[in-house]
C-alpha cells in the first residue's frame, strides 16, 4: 500500500511539474511546457517547437460554440492561415472520459478527417492537466506563444460572444489579428480577451 | 464499456418520450414566454414586460455575466414608433460550480423584466405590436444548447389596468430582482486579492453572502469568497484577476441569501481588513479568526488547569505523588514515563468530559434549545453559574470532600500513573468544579473546536506541574508544602469570579432592561441565600442539599420569566415620531384630513437610511416640531422588497431607498434630499 501510495504521489508531482505554475499562464511570460499524445499516439512536447509560433486551441466537437466556428469554416480558415505563416497549431481536447466531447485515439482521427481540422496535432488531455494549467475554461479558447516561448495572447477566438454563424463576418478574429501583427514585427495589441463558449468538460463533479 | 452504451439507450428513450411534446412547443430546454403586466397600457406611461423562463429539470439559464463559461442572454426589440425599451433587469442569480468552473445561473423558474415607455398622444384603442428576439444559452452540467425565440405581443392603448393575477405574478418577479444598494461601495486590490467594502447596517441579518460581479476581469470567479462583517461594513475578499488593478469601477450584485440581492457599483478606495467571518468558508478558507479564538481559549484553559493544582483537594494528591517520585529517585526513565502516563490520563478524561458535554449540546439544539449569548436566559444561567462558583471559592459552602488522596497515590507503574491522572481529573471534579464550571459555561456557547480545545487545555494545565516534576528532578524538592495558604488563595480567587458575574449582570441589563437585570440579581441573591444555608448545614455536619430545591424552583421561574426583548424606547414600533406603517390608502386618508404627512422609506440593509433615522429623524426636537404642527409620519419598510412600496418609489423617479417625501395639504409632495438633517425636517413643520 505504501509503495503504491508513494508511486501515485510521485506521478502526481510529475504531472504538476509538467506545467510550471500549474494554475494560470501569465501573458508576457514563458508559457509552461507540456507533453501530450496526439491522435496517432505520438508524444508532442510544446518545448520542441521553440523557434516557431504556436497556437493552442481548446476543442470540444459537440459544443455549439465550437460548431459555430467549424461548421462555418472559420476555424479551419484560421488554422490554414496560421500554418501558411509557419505557425504550429495544437488543438487540445481536455474533456474527461464519459464527458461531452471526449475523444479516444480512434475517434479523434475520424473527427479530424470529418471536420477537416487543419491542426498540426490533435492532442488528448483527458486528465485535464494541461487545460487546468492554462486555465482553459471554455471551448473554444485560444493561446498564442511566440517563437521565444513567450505567451503573447490568451482569450477568445473573436469578439462577438454568440453562438450564431452570422456574427462571424462582423467579428474581430483575435488570432488572425495577433498573427498578422507578429508577422509584421509589431507587438500584439490585444493581449487578453474574455473567451466565450461551453465550459471545458473536466473530470470531477465540483 | 457499458456506461456510454447505457447512456445512448437512455438518450433514445428520452428522445422518444419528448417527441409528442416537440410537436406542439418550440424545442427549447428553457421554455420562454413574453407577458405584459397590462394588456391595455396607457399612452405616455410605462408598461412592464416579462420574459418568463422555465428551465426543464437539470437545465439552467445564465445571468448577464455567465461566469467562467456560458453566455448571457441577448434581447432585440421591435417597438412602435416613439416607444423605448429599458435595459433587461435580471433576478439575483446563484452559483453553480461544475468541475472547478464557476457558472452564474438560474436553475428554477425566473423572468427578465423590461420597462417599455410608450409615447404620449396615442389614441385609446390603438393597436401596438411589440416584438422581441431573444437568444439564450441553456445548459446542464454536461451539455449546452443555444436557444432563441421570437415573441410578439399585441397591446391596445388603454388605461393601464392590471389584473390581480398579473399583479401577483409581476410582484413576485420584481421581488426577485436586485435592489439598488443606495450607498457608495469600494474595492481595494492588493497582492493578488481584491476586497470589496459594502456599506450594510450591522443590524441587518444576512444568509449566505456571495458577490456576483457584472464587470469581467475583477475576480477569479471560482475562487472562494471570504465574507466578513465589521460594524456597518460588509467585506468580501477573494482572488483578484490580473487585470483588476486597471479597472475604474466594478459593478455587480451582492447576494445576501434567500433570493435577496443588492446591486452596486464599487470604485477603488481603501477597504479596512478584519471583522467577523461569515459563512461556511470560515473554517477552511480563512482560519485566522478561528485560530485567535482557539489560541485564546486554549491559553485561558491552560491557566485554569494550572490553578486547579493548588485547589485544596488536588494539591495533596500532587504533593504525595511528587514525594513518592522523589523517594523513588534512581530510574529517571520510569519517572518520565509515569509523568507522561499521568498527563495522558488527565487530558483524556478532560476531553471525554468535553465530548460528553458537546454531545448534550448537540442533542439540545436538535430539540430546539440552542445556546446563544444573544438570549438573556443563557446569560442569566451563566450569571448564576459564576455566582455559585464565586460563593464556593469564597468558602460559603463546600462541594463535598475527598478522602482518597492516599489511595490514588498508592498506585504503581505506568498504568497506575495513567489511572491516577484519570482519577485525579475525574474524581476530583467536585473540587475542580469551579473551573470545570467556567469551562463548561464557555464550552456551551463556543464553536465545537474551541470547546474541545478548552477541555484539552484544562487537562494539560492540570497535568503540567506533574509533567515538570517528572522531567526536572530538582523541582521535586522545591515543592511547597500543603497548608492554610491554599485556603486563602482560594478565597482570593473568588474575586475575579464575582467580577465575571458583575460583567454578566451588565450584559443581562443591556439585553432585557433594568427589570430583567433586577430579576437576574434577585435570582443570584436567592441562590446565595440557599447556598449559605447549605454551608451552615455542612459545617454542622449535615448534608442539606434538599434545601436547595425550593430556591432552584424559584430561580427556574425567574429564568422563564426574564423579559426577552430589550425595553429600549426608541426601538419600539413607531418610534418617538409615532410613525404608522405606510400604505397608499393611509396616505390618502391622512391627506383627506388635511394633515401634512412626512413619508419615509427604509430597509434594514440600507445604511444611509439607518444613519438618517438616527441623526435626523428619530430625535426629540423633530418629534416635538412635528407634533406641534400635527404632522403625521408614515414609514415604509422595503427590506423584503415589498412590491407596492417598490411601485410607489418608482413613481417618484427613484429606484430604491432611501426616499423622503413631505406632503403639504393640497400640494404635490416635496422630495427631500437623501442625506437628511434634523434642521431640514424641522424647517418643514413651521
Amino acid at each position: 500500500m505504501t509503495r503504491r501510495f508513494w508511486m501515485t504521489g510521485a506521478a502526481v508531482c510529475a504531472a504538476a511539474l509538467a506545467v510550471p505554475g500549474a494554475a494560470q499562464q501569465q501573458t508576457g511570460a514563458q508559457a509552461g511546457n507540456f507533453r501530450l499524445n496526439d491522435q496517432d499516439g505520438k508524444v508532442v512536447e510544446l518545448g520542441k517547437f521553440r523557434g516557431k509560433t504556436v497556437v493552442l486551441e481548446w476543442h470540444n466537437p459537440e459544443c455549439p460554440f465550437v460548431r459555430k466556428h467549424y461548421d462555418s469554416g472559420n476555424m479551419q480558415k484560421t488554422q490554414a492561415a496560421a500554418q501558411a505563416q509557419g505557425a504550429v497549431w495544437l488543438t487540445i481536447n481536455s474533456a474527461a472520459p464519459g464527458k461531452q466531447g471526449y475523444q479516444s485515439f480512434a475517434s479523434a482521427k475520424t473527427l479530424v478527417a470529418k471536420d477537416g481540422i487543419k491542426a498540426s496535432h490533435y492532442l488528448l488531455d483527458s486528465k485535464g492537466v494541461v487545460g487546468r494549467g492554462y486555465a482553459a475554461k471554455t471551448t473554444p479558447q485560444m493561446v498564442i506563444i511566440d517563437p521565444a516561448g513567450v505567451l503573447v495572447y490568451q482569450g477568445g477566438i473573436d469578439d462577438k460572444a454568440s453562438s450564431k454563424k452570422e456574427d462571424i463576418p462582423n467579428a474581430r478574429n483575435h488570432v488572425l489579428a495577433a498573427l498578422g501583427e507578429m508577422k509584421a514585427g509589431k507587438p500584439v495589441s490585444v493581449k487578453e480577451t474574455r473567451s466565450y463558449g461551453c465550459s471545458v468538460k473536466y473530470d470531477g463533479v465540483s | 464499456m457499458p456506461m456510454p452504451f447505457l447512456r445512448y439507450v437512455l438518450m433514445i428513450v428520452a428522445c422518444l418520450a419528448a417527441m409528442p411534446l416537440m410537436a406542439q412547443t418550440p424545442p427549447t430546454h428553457i421554455a420562454a414566454s413574453l407577458i405584459a403586466e397590462s394588456d391595455t397600457p396607457a399612452a405616455g406611461k410605462t408598461v412592464t414586460l416579462a420574459l418568463a423562463m422555465k428551465p426543464a429539470k437539470t437545465w439552467h439559464g445564465y445571468w448577464a455575466n455567465p461566469g467562467d463559461a456560458g453566455l448571457g442572454p441577448t434581447f432585440k426589440w421591435t417597438l412602435p414608433a416613439g416607444a423605448t425599451a429599458g435595459e433587461a433587469q435580471f433576478p439575483v442569480p446563484h452559483t453553480l460550480l461544475i468541475a472547478g468552473l464557476m457558472n452564474y445561473v438560474y436553475e428554477g423558474d425566473y423572468a427578465h423584466l423590461f420597462t417599455i415607455t410608450l409615447p404620449a398622444g396615442l389614441a385609446a384603442g390603438t393597436k401596438l405590436t411589440i416584438a422581441l428576439e431573444a437568444d439564450w444559452l441553456a445548459c446542464t452540467a454536461e451539455v449546452c444548447v443555444p436557444e432563441s425565440g421570437t415573441f410578439s405581443i399585441p397591446l391596445i392603448v388603454g388605461n393601464g389596468a392590471v389584473t390581480a393575477m398579473r399583479k401577483g405574478q409581476f410582484d413576485r418577479w420584481r421581488a426577485a430582482l436586485a435592489k439598488p444598494l443606495g450607498s457608495a461601495a469600494h474595492y481595494q486590490v492588493s497582492g493578488g486579492t481584491i476586497r470589496f467594502g459594502i456599506p450594510l447596517p450591522a443590524s441587518a441579518t444576512v444568509g449566505k453572502v456571495t458577490f456576483f460581479p457584472l464587470t469581467d476581469g475583477a475576480i477569479d470567479y471560482a475562487a472562494p469568497q471570504i465574507v466578513r462583517r465589521n460594524g456597518d461594513l460588509l467585506t468580501v475578499e477573494t482572488k483578484a484577476k490580473g487585470s483588476a488593478g486597471e479597472l475604474k469601477a466594478v459593478e455587480g450584485v451582492i447576494s445576501l441569501g434567500e433570493g435577496m440581492g443588492l446591486s452596486l457599483s464599487a470604485t477603488p478606495g481603501a477597504v479596512p481588513a478584519g471583522g467577523t467571518i461569515l459563512g461556511e468558508t470560515a473554517g477552511a478558507q480563512s482560519s485566522d479568526g478561528l485560530a485567535v479564538t482557539l489560541a485564546l481559549s486554549f491559553g485561558a484553559a491552560l491557566l485554569g488547569g494550572l490553578l486547579l493544582n493548588i485547589m485544596p483537594c488536588v494539591f495533596p494528591i500532587l504533593s504525595l505523588k511528587a514525594l513518592s517520585l522523589a523517594k523513588a529517585g534512581g530510574d529517571e526513565r520510569t519517572v518520565r514515563r509515569e509523568a507522561l502516563a499521568y498527563t495522558a490520563g488527565v487530558v483524556l478524561v478532560c476531553v471525554a468530559l468535553g465530548v460528553a458535554l458537546l454531545a448534550l449540546r448537540a442533542g439540545g439544539s436538535a430539540v430546539g434549545w440552542a445556546f446563544q449569548l444573544q438570549d438573556p436566559r443563557v446569560i442569566l444561567i451563566l450569571l448564576l453559574l459564576t455566582s455559585a462558583i464565586a460563593f464556593n471559592l469564597s468558602g460559603l459552602f463546600e462541594l463535598g470532600t475527598l478522602s482518597f488522596g492516599n489511595r490514588l497515590a498508592a498506585h504503581k507503574g505506568t498504568s497506575g500513573a495513567f489511572w491516577t491522572g484519570a482519577l485525579a481529573a475525574f474524581i476530583a471534579t467536585p473540587c475542580t468544579g469551579p473551573f470545570m464550571g467556567a469551562a463548561l459555561g464557555a464550552a456551551l456557547v463556543l464553536p465545537t473546536a474551541a470547546a474541545i480545545t478548552i477541555f484539552a487545555g484544562l487537562g494539560l494545565g492540570l497535568a503540567l506541574p506533574f509533567l515538570l516534576l517528572g522531567f526536572v528532578p530538582a523541582l521535586r524538592r522545591r515543592l511547597p508544602k500543603p497548608g492554610a495558604w491554599m485556603d486563602s488563595f482560594r478565597r482570593i480567587l473568588s474575586i475575579p469570579m464575582f467580577l465575571t458575574a458583575l460583567g454578566l449582570a451588565w450584559i443581562l441589563g443591556r439585553q432585557s432592561g433594568v427589570n430583567g437585570m433586577t430579576l437576574g440579581l434577585m435570582a443570584a441573591l436567592l441562590l446565595g441565600f440557599a447556598l449559605w444555608w447549605l454551608g451552615r448545614r455542612q459545617s454542622a455536619g449535615g448534608r442539606g442539599w434538599i434545601a436547595l430545591i425550593p430556591a432552584l424552583a424559584a430561580i427556574a421561574a425567574i429564568i422563564v420569566a426574564i423579559p426577552r426583548t430589550p425595553a429600549m424606547a426608541q426601538e419600539t414600533a413607531g418610534g418617538m415620531l409615532a410613525a404608522e406603517a405606510f400604505s397608499a390608502q393611509r396616505l390618502a386618508a391622512l391627506q383627506a384630513e388635511g394633515r401634512p404627512v412626512f413619508v419615509y422609506f427604509t430597509a434594514d440593509w440600507c445604511l444611509t437610511c439607518k444613519v438618517n433615522e438616527k441623526t435626523a429623524i428619530e430625535r426629540e426636537d423633530v418629534a416635538a416640531a412635528f407634533k406641534g404642527k400635527q404632522v403625521a409620519v408614515l414609514v415604509g419598510d422595503w427590506t423584503d422588497g415589498d412590491a407596492e412600496i417598490g411601485r410607489f418609489i418608482e413613481t417618484h423617479g427613484r429606484s430604491g431607498v432611501p426616499l423622503y417625501l413631505y406632503y403639504r395639504s393640497g400640494a404635490a409632495p416635496e422630495i427631500l434630499p437623501q442625506v437628511l438633517t434634523a434642521e431640514r425636517l424641522m424647517a418643514l413643520a413651521v
